[in-house]
C-alpha cells in the first residue's frame, strides 16, 4: 500500500479510526475506505488490533492503596504537611542526563580549582623567596620600598679595625680578653699564648628584638645614635613606608660583645617591647681545634721553607717542596679568614632588630583615580586569567598522563557496565 | 483538580475514584510485580497530593496525571537497573498465574517484543485513551512521529498475533511478561 495508488496514507486511515482527523479530513478518507479494498481491509486489521489488546485485563485496584490514598488526602484536607508514606517515595525526578551534567559540571569546577590553586603549591623557591617582599609592595599599591645595604665587607672590615682600637673591654669580660689581636700575629710565636688567653669560654651571642614606637621618624634617628655611641654598624637594614599603613623597618646589627646589654637597653627604651629573644653558641672548641690546626701548618710550612734554604737537589725536588709550600699556605690563609670571621662573631653580638609604628589611620585616606583603578583592575584581570591558563595548562602537564592512565584502566569496565545498566533498563 | 488546589477534599475524592484504576492499569501493564505497581500508583497520587497547591489547568487532567506517572515510572525503571547492574539485585518478573487465558498471556508476550517507544506509544493509545497530541506532549515527540510510530507499531501486533507462537517455556513466559 502506497501513496500513489492511494490517496490517503495509511497512518491518515489509522487516524480516522482513532478519531484524529478534521471532519472534512475525515469525510475525504472515509469516502476513500468504502471504495477501497485494501484500505478496508487495513480498516478490519487496525481494529481487530485493538480488540486484541482490549483483552489484556488488568485487576481492580488493591483496597489497601485506595484506604492509604483516602487517609492521607484527609490529612491534606485538614492542612497538615502529608510526610512521607509508608511506602516508598522518590524525591528526586532526575534523569541519567541531569546527572550527566551535574557531574561534568562538578568535575570542571574541581578542575578549576585545582588548575588555579596547584600553580601556586608548585611555584618554583626562588620565587617564594622574594613573595613576601612582593606581597608587602603589593599590599601597600605601590608604595615606595626602602631597601639599603649600609656597610660593605671593606666598611665592615674598617669599622671592626676602628672598634678594636677604639673598644674599651671590661677587666673581667672573658670576651674583651679573647682578643684577637694576638691571633692575627702571623709568626706563630704567640699562638701557645693565644691559647691560654682563649682558655674562657667564647660566646656568639645573637638577640632578636621587635619594637613597637610611636615616633618611627625619632626612633629611626635614635637607632642611628645607638650604633654610633656603642660603636656597633648595620649590616642590613629595610625601611618600609607603605601609604595608609604602619612603617617599619627591619635591621640586622652588629654590637660589640662587651656593649651588648646597654645597647640593648637602649634599643628597648625606643617604644614598647613586643618580643625578645636571647642565644648564645659556644664556639671555644670549635676556636681551639682551629689555632692548632693553625699552629701545626705554620710549623709544617717553617719546616719546608728550611728545607728549600739548606738543602739542594733535583729541579724537581725544588718545584715539589714549592708546591707543598703553597698548598700549605693556602690552609694557613683559609683557616686564618676562619679565625677571624669567629672571632668577629665571638666580638659582635648579632641584634636581629623590627621597628613598628603604631599606625594611626586617616580619616579620608586619599584614593587612586578611577583610570588607575581601572587600569589596575584591566591588569589584574588580565593576569589572573592567564594564570588561570598556565594552570590548566600545567594541571594537564602534570596530571595529564596519569589521567589518561586511569581513564584508559577505566574506561572498558565502565563500557561494560554501561552497557549492562542499558540493556537491563530495556527489559525492566 | 482547580477545586482540589482550593482546598476540596470532594474534589479529591472524585478525582481518585474515576482515575485510580486507569492508573493502577498504567502501571500493571508496565510493570511486572503488581506490590510495585501499587507503590508506584501511591506515589503518583501522593505526587499529585503535594503539587495540589502549585497546580496550574494547562492541560487536562488525565495527560497532568499520566506525566507523572510516566516520570515516576521511568525513575523506578532506572533505579531498579541501577540496582539489577552494580548491586546485583535480581529484576522482578510477574509470576506466573494459572488462570489466565492463553490468548491473554500471547497478547501480552507479543506486546513484549516491542520496541520501547512504540510499545509506550500503543500503550497510551489504546488503553489510557490519550489523543496522539497528547502523547506527542507528553513523550516529546513530534506528532507525526507518534503517528507514525502507531501505526508502525500496530501492524507489528497485528504481524505477530497472526504468526504461529509455539508453547513457551514457563521461563520465557515470565521474561517476556516482565518487559511488558
Amino acid at each position: 500500500m502506497n501513496t500513489t495508488a492511494h490517496p490517503v496514507a495509511p497512518e491518515e486511515v489509522m487516524a480516522l479510526l482513532d478519531g484524529e482527523l478534521s471532519a472534512s479530513d475525515a469525510q475525504a478518507v472515509s469516502n476513500h475506505v468504502e471504495q477501497c479494498g485494501e484500505c478496508a481491509q487495513l480498516v478490519k486489521q487496525i481494529q481487530s488490533t485493538s480488540q486484541s489488546l482490549s483483552r489484556w485485563n488488568v485487576e481492580t485496584v488493591p483496597a489497601r492503596l485506595e484506604n492509604s490514598i483516602t487517609s492521607l488526602s484527609a490529612k491534606s484536607g485538614s492542612s497538615l504537611k502529608i510526610g512521607k508514606p509508608d511506602l516508598f517515595i522518590r524525591t528526586s525526578f532526575w534523569t541519567w542526563k541531569q546527572w550527566a551534567t551535574a557531574s561534568v559540571g562538578t568535575f570542571v569546577v574541581l578542575l578549576l580549582v585545582a588548575a588555579i590553586s596547584l600553580p601556586r603549591l608548585y611555584r618554583p623557591d626562588s620565587l617564594a623567596v622574594f613573595r613576601p617582599m612582593e606581597d608587602s609592595a603589593n599590599g601597600s599599591a605601590g608604595k615606595p620600598q626602602i631597601v639599603a645595604k649600609l656597610a660593605t665587607p671593606g666598611e665592615i672590615a674598617d669599622q671592626k679595625s676602628r672598634v678594636d682600637r677604639d673598644k674599651i673591654a671590661p677587666p673581667n669580660s672573658p670576651v674583651a680578653s679573647a682578643s684577637p689581636v694576638a691571633a692575627t700575629d702571623s709568626d706563630g710565636q704567640s699562638l701557645t699564648d693565644q691559647s691560654n688567653i682563649f682558655s674562657a669560654p667564647m660566646i656568639a651571642r645573637t638577640v632578636s628584638l621587635s619594637v613597637v614606637v610611636k615616633d618611627f621618624a625619632a626612633a629611626r634617628t635614635s637607632l642611628d645614635h645607638i650604633l654610633a655611641r656603642y660603636h656597633g654598624y648595620s649590616a642590613q637594614l629595610n625601611v618600609n613606608t607603605p601609604e595608609n599603613a604602619a612603617r617599619g623597618l627591619q635591621a640586622s646589627l652588629r654590637i660589640p660583645a662587651p656593649e651588648l646589654a646597654s645597647a640593648i637597653a637602649d634599643l628597648k627604651a625606643l617604644g614598647r617591647v613586643e618580643n625578645e629573644s636571647q642565644s648564645g653558641e659556644e664556639v671555644t672548641q670549635q676556636h681551639a681545634d682551629l689555632v692548632a690546626r693553625l699552629k701545626n701548618s705554620r710549623e709544617t710550612e717553617q719546616r719546608l721553607r728550611t728545607i728549600l734554604d739548606e738543602r739542594t737537589g733535583k729541579v724537581t725536588e725544588v718545584l715539589q717542596v714549592e708546591q707543598e709550600i703553597a698548598r700549605v699556605r693556602g690552609d694557613i690563609e683559609r683557616m686564618e679568614a676562619e679565625q677571624k670571621a669567629l672571632e668577629h662573631r665571638v666580638d659582635f653580638a648579632t641584634v636581629e632588630l623590627q621597628l613598628t609604628e603604631e599606625y594611626k589611620a586617616q580619616l579620608n585616606p586619599p584614593a587612586p583615580s578611577v583610570s588607575t583603578r581601572i587600569h589596575n583592575a584591566f591588569v589584574a584581570g588580565y593576569r589572573d586569567a592567564s594564570e588561570t591558563l598556565l594552570g590548566i595548562v600545567l594541571f594537564f602537564a602534570e596530571y595529564g598522563p596519569a589521567l589518561l592512565i586511569w581513564l584508559t584502566i577505566l574506561l572498558l569496565p565502565a563500557v561494560f557496565l554501561w552497557r549492562r545498566y542499558r540493556k537491563t533498563l530495556a527489559t525492566v | 483538580m482547580v477545586a482540589f488546589s482550593r482546598g476540596s477534599a470532594d474534589a479529591f475524592s472524585e478525582l481518585f475514584s474515576r482515575y485510580k484504576q486507569p492508573l493502577y492499569g498504567f502501571f500493571r501493564r508496565r510493570v511486572a510485580d503488581p506490590a510495585q505497581a501499587e507503590e508506584l500508583a501511591q506515589e503518583t497520587f501522593l505526587a499529585v497530593l503535594r503539587a495540589a497547591a502549585r497546580y496550574e489547568p494547562r492541560a487536562l487532567f488525565r495527560t497532568y496525571l499520566y506525566a507523572i506517572g510516566l516520570k515516576i515510572l521511568g525513575a523506578h525503571r532506572r533505579k531498579t537497573a541501577f540496582r539489577a547492574t552494580f548491586l546485583g539485585t535480581a529484576v522482578a518478573h510477574e509470576p506466573a498465574m494459572p488462570n489466565t487465558m492463553d490468548a491473554e498471556l500471547l497478547l501480552r508476550q507479543a506486546v513484549g517484543k516491542l520496541e520501547r517507544l512504540d510499545r509506550e506509544i500503543l500503550l497510551l493509545r489504546e488503553f489510557e485513551k490519550l489523543t496522539y497530541a497528547e502523547i506527542a506532549d507528553l513523550l516529546h515527540l513530534p506528532l507525526n512521529t507518534v503517528r507514525s510510530r502507531l501505526f508502525r507499531s500496530r501492524m507489528a501486533l497485528r504481524d505477530l498475533l497472526a504468526a504461529p507462537v509455539p508453547k513457551p517455556s514457563p521461563e520465557t513466559l515470565t521474561e517476556s511478561e516482565g518487559r511488558v
